[in-house]
């Protein structure tokens, strides 16, 4: 399949999935309006939420960070993580934001990705194409190729049914010997300091529950005020994806514990030992405080605005560059707000579908407008 | 993409566009005669309180097309050489797309005079709206060139303005929210009722009309109103799945803009072979690429 057949296909199918999913599950567009609302609180009063994140975390014997920049995370996580461990990876675009898969390779440890379609971009040393599905430009050809230089059972004949089935092999046995399982968050609750992820692959209940040690990284546009809104930001992810009842929904509040003897709480239990939270600005506080550009950290990163976006289908991971794993439409903020590159916005053509299609409503084409205006006077 | 290229490319446009547009009105040099000349033998009176207001669109659509050609060879030129080689060069629009344009524009005022039999037009002397300078994110520019147009409608004497494409509709909506640019203005689709029309088509949106100047339900049932059967799919031609035509982001890479014009043309094929559109630019950039007409073009 040409790429062009690919994202007319996905698009499509998104389009219809939604669509699906919002007549049989109504009260997702309600569960959308009101994170709406609670995000736009939380843009409002990051100091507070921040602070009250660090606190419930700390509270439940998790330990949390705060990063000014790509930097400083960096080397908060290096510091953790140290040498000549093995660290699995759940998808997260927050460490492609601050390259630390590659830093804590340079570290000497050994990493890997988890998620299948971030595995094979990985191992093709590739770049992630679309926030959700990072292999979609893949065909089965290509990762029956790259999967036969680590299991060589794998051949162009295979099916897509064995070569996903090697995968699980292989990586099973790095679950197992995994120090570290690094993962995003999909939202975080400030009230219980709990974090929210949703998946169907299993490889995030594997990556936080295996290894000894588990490390949240995620941007502070991911704070939400209470638990109850970080089910909705994971439910409402899950359904604008286009994959809705999500397979596995994970909460981790702090390190695994029990109480079952004398009711005393001792920690850890079966789990990890170890849960560290480190949150990351890297631009986010500067765009809370422009009216122009905090819409844009309303985004729950469902990639529904690439499909309907002319320019993304037509050049793909090509448009918004490799300092960036975010593309599409959502991608040209983000990479601007994260990156302050302001360019790939000369190629919004404004059609528009972006803001329609947007859950949290963001108006994605007058912010892109905004960012191209910044562009003409540089 | 290319970010040098880019960088260097929109530099060049802003800087002629707005010389260009505070010095003639227009972005490039056109024949403003032969582009007016549709209304002469419909003896169109000229100005009046009320004013049709093509802004040139129709009888450029294909042009922009021509000067985006252009625009990477200024970029090999200093910035004194590229205004003047610029100013000189007068693409001539082709007699059939002249004809064409007229043809649209005569239709619509045949149909808008039923309503109003003063309604004037500029001709020559009529403006362009802008909107490229607004499309392109020179809002500064397009604020002040917002005021000089106003302004020149007031001496005019235009109390009231009807559009016939959407960037034009959509570039005095902004300078409406941006400078309270206020003599009162409507798209020709929003006016017409009443009126015939044949034909079975795919729709290809405006995305202005559509997306920003939420007339997507409207203009579906003006044009279903006519006769015109439309087929829709909500994959190709729902308000968020349906995309742009490619046009607008031919001043800064018009291999893209045709990519994408190719891809949205086959789209809506896949549901009809006549697609029908309510945008010159969205004619221009489609029409290589499948069959395609204009509203205006199948209703009287």
């Amino acid at each position: 399949m040409t790429w062009s057949d690919v994202i007319t296909k996905v698009s499509a199918d998104n389009q219809r999935e939604v669509d699906r999913v919002l007549e049989n599950f109504p009260y997702i567009v309600d569960m959308a309006n009101h994170l709406r609302e609670q995000k736009l609180e939380v843009i409002g009063n990051f100091d507070k939420y921040i602070r009250k994140t660090m606190e419930s975390v700390e509270r439940v014997r998790g330990h949390a960070y705060m990063a000014k920049n790509k930097e400083e995370a960096r080397r908060i996580v290096g510091e953790i993580v140290g040498e000549k461990k093995t660290v699995v990876f759940a998808k997260t675009n927050v460490a492609y934001e601050i390259g630390l898969r590659d830093y804590l390779k340079n570290m000497n440890n050994e990493v890997w990705e988890t998620d299948l379609g971030e595995f094979l971009v990985q191992i093709t040393k590739g770049w992630p194409t679309h926030i959700v599905e990072p292999a979609l430009d893949l065909t089965a050809l290509e990762a029956a190729k790259a999967v036969h230089e680590l299991d060589h059972s794998i051949n162009e004949k295979s099916s897509i049914d064995e070569i996903v089935a090697a995968v699980r092999k292989f990586l099973m046995s790095k679950y197992i010997k995994a120090d570290f399982g690094i993962t995003g968050a999909n939202a975080v609750a400030a009230d219980s300091g709990s974090v929210a992820l949703v998946e169907n692959e299993g490889n995030i209940r594997m990556d936080t529950v295996l290894p000894q040690n588990h490390i949240a990284i995620t941007g502070i546009d991911k704070i939400v005020p209470t638990m109850r809104d970080a089910m909705d930001e994971v439910m409402v992810q899950a359904a604008y994806a286009g994959i809705f009842p999500p397979t596995y929904v994970n909460v981790t509040t702090g390190p695994s514990s029990t109480a079952d003897i004398e009711m005393k709480r001792v920690s850890p239990a079966t789990g990890p030992k170890n849960f560290n939270l480190v949150l990351i600005d890297d631009g986010r506080m500067e765009a809370s405080q422009n009216e122009e550009m905090k819409e844009a950290l309303l985004c729950i990163k469902c990639g529904r605005c690439y499909f309907s976006c002319p320019v993304y289908r037509i050049m793909g991971k090509e448009w918004v560059n490799t300092r960036s794993p975010y593309n599409g439409p959502t991608g040209v903020m983000w990479n601007y707000l994260t990156n302050k590159d302001p360019w790939p916005a000369e190629y919004c053509m404004h059609s528009g579908g972006c803001r329609e299609v947007c859950p949290m409503k963001i108006n994605i084409p007058e912010i892109i407008k905004n960012i191209k205006f910044i562009a003409s006077n540089l | 993409m290319n970010e040098e290229n880019i960088k260097k490319q929109v530099g060049i446009i802003k800087s002629v566009l707005y010389k260009n547009l505070m010095e003639n009105y227009v972005p490039f040099q056109i024949d403003r005669d032969i582009a007016s000349r549709w209304a002469k033998p419909l003896n169109v009176p000229r100005g009046g309180k009320t004013i049709l207001y093509t802004s040139f669109m129709y009888q450029m659509g294909s042009l922009f097309k021509s000067y985006e050609k252009y625009i990477p060879t200024f970029g090999s030129l200093g910035s004194s050489r590229i205004i003047s080689s610029i100013g000189s060069k007068l693409i001539r629009a082709k007699s059939e797309d002249i004809q064409r344009a007229g043809k649209i524009l005569s239709n619509i005022y045949n149909i808008l005079r039923r309503y109003d039999p003063d309604l004037g037009y500029l001709y020559e002397d009529e403006p362009y709206s802008g909107a490229l300078l607004y499309e392109m994110g020179f809002l500064e520019e397009f604020n002040n060139y917002g005021r000089k147009l106003m302004e020149f409608f007031k001496k005019k004497g235009v109390e009231r303005i009807i559009t016939v494409d959407p960037h034009t509709t959509n570039s005095l909506n902004n300078m409406k929210k941006s400078i309270g640019f206020s003599i009162p203005f409507v798209s020709y689709l929003n006016v017409i009722q009443d009126v015939r029309g044949e034909g079975k088509f795919v729709f290809h949106d405006s995305c202005l009309y559509s997306r920003f100047l939420g007339m997507y339900n409207d203009i579906r049932a003006t044009i279903k109103n006519t006769g015109v059967v439309l087929v829709e799919d909500p994959t190709v031609t729902g308000i968020g799945n349906g995309f742009c035509c490619g046009a607008p982001v031919g001043p800064v890479d018009s291999r893209l803009s045709d990519r994408i014009a190719q891809s949205r043309a086959d789209n809506l094929k896949t549901l009809n072979e006549n697609i029908l559109v309510a945008c010159p630019l969205c004619y221009a950039n489609l029409s290589p690429f499948g069959h395609v007409v204009d509203i205006a073009e199948v209703i009287s």
